[in-house]
């Protein structure tokens, strides 16, 4: 879409690099259950953005559990590593948003300093006490690698009614997870760049993949495409906001809901991958430059606070 | 228009009523309240329903679905451990995933099809 293609390629890898540093701290309950003389130092990891916490679960576990030798298995315990689950300002993080969806959503809303700051993002371990109710256990690693397959086949259904994805090859699939996991940027993009082209004799993608985040809401996700055919115009990320934010509302309507989502797009500040990206930007471009690996455009509308 | 506070939607326990899920109601009546209309069709070798339209609010999620049609089809402990449920025969979305984000987005002319297995059928 593009004419600049080697500085929007740059994008991409910038995105790919972004790194949050990131402190884990063993949670009070569990300190008290450590059965060494010295407790746990906070665990400091540097963890690509557009990564998944379970990814790095069992180094987490490792660490935490040398404190805990001869209490492994006890069942008084309840330590082990399904037990174990991540929390921020009491919210347990799902395990299958991206990190860095997690870190824009809740620190921009939830922190309770006001600085710009809420570097290294700290995030309290909990080896016990696993709430059921609110959390699918961490699973393995096959688990996240379907969770990511499926989303990015949803993405494809979206842009070309799953054509593309449906012809690659299984080790093609294969190379976009093992390139996620291992962070191998260009054996990622050498299969990505066929998810990113154009079908059906169309100069951009049939729907929009996208998601919309606002704290304690589930996400939105609407149909939406990239270009206005009767106005030959492309549409920008303020128009699908706005398409999204009214949408929302009249299903709220409908379904005779008495309090109704703020529909005034000057209420939030909008966030994909930590920056605000200005409004006016064509959608179909952040598509394709501004996606997560999974393809989709996760975007976080966190409200303004009352000053 | 000052902040509008959330409404809490999908309550957190897996206990399910049933009288969340009803069959539509007779075809002269337009007036569904905003629920997403779905059929559940069988896949895999799956036992086949013999109520196949549902209706439910959109704020239900897909896991809210499989918790529901695991225990109302009576499974087996066996049985009882996957319940996959696909859209377009291609993804399973995820299970917080809310049916109304599911049915704007892949609804064929106002109905939402979705595809239950016991076996990951489709990937």
């Amino acid at each position: 879409m593009s004419n600049s293609s080697i500085d929007d390629k740059d994008i991409t890898r910038e995105l790919w690099q972004s790194r949050l540093p990131i402190c884990f701290i063993l949670s009070d309950e569990d300190m008290s259950k450590v059965n060494r003389s010295e407790s746990p130092e906070p665990l400091y990891l540097m963890l690509s953005r557009h990564s998944y916490f379970p990814c790095i679960i069992e180094k987490i576990f490792r660490y935490y559990s040398t404190y805990y030798k001869g209490n492994l298995n006890d069942q008084t315990n309840n330590i082990n590593l399904n037990n174990l689950w991540l929390e921020y300002e009491s919210i347990p993080l799902k395990w299958h948003y991206p990190i860095g969806l997690l870190y824009d959503l809740y620190t921009s809303s939830l922190s309770s300093s006001s600085s710009a700051s809420h570097l290294p993002w700290q995030i309290i371990v909990h080896l016990s006490k696993f709430p059921e109710n609110e959390l699918i256990r961490f699973p393995d690693i096959e688990s996240i690698e379907a969770h990511y397959m499926t989303t990015l086949k949803e993405a494809d259904a979206l842009k070309h009614k799953g054509q593309i994805i449906g012809d690659m090859q299984k080790r093609d699939h294969k190379q976009l997870w093992n390139s996620l996991l291992q962070d191998k940027y260009e054996a990622f993009w050498n299969i990505n760049i066929k998810l990113m082209s154009y079908t059906d004799n169309l100069q951009y993608f049939r729907y929009i993949p996208f998601r919309i985040y606002i704290l304690d809401k589930p996400f939105m996700q609407k149909l939406f495409s990239p270009y206005n055919i009767e106005q030959n115009k492309w549409l920008t990320l303020y128009d699908l906001l706005q398409y999204t934010l009214n949408h929302e509302v009249q299903c709220e309507k409908l379904a005779n809901e008495k309090k109704f989502l703020n529909n005034n797009i000057e209420n939030y500040r909008v966030i994909i991958h930590g920056v605000q990206p200005p409004l006016h930007s064509p959608i179909q471009w952040l598509s394709e430059y501004f996606s997560y690996p999974d393809n989709f455009l996760h975007i976080c509308l966190i409200e303004n606070q009352m000053r | 228009m000052s902040t509008i506070e959330s409404d809490k939607t999908e309550s957190k326990t897996v206990n399910f009523d049933e009288t969340n899920l009803s069959p539509t109601r007779p075809s002269g009546d337009s007036e569904n309240d905003g629920k997403i209309v779905f059929l559940l069709k069988a896949a895999g070798g799956a036992p086949i329903l013999k109520k196949k339209k549902w209706a439910l609010p959109r704020s239900k999620t897909i896991g809210h679905i499989v918790e529901f049609l695991k225990k109302y089809m009576q499974l087996d402990v066996e049985q009882q451990k996957q319940l996959f449920l696909y859209v377009n025969q291609t993804f399973a979305p995820a299970f917080d995933t809310t049916i109304g984000a599911v049915n704007d987005c892949f609804n064929s002319e106002g109905i939402l099809v979705l595809h239950y297995t016991f076996t990951p059928a489709w990937g």
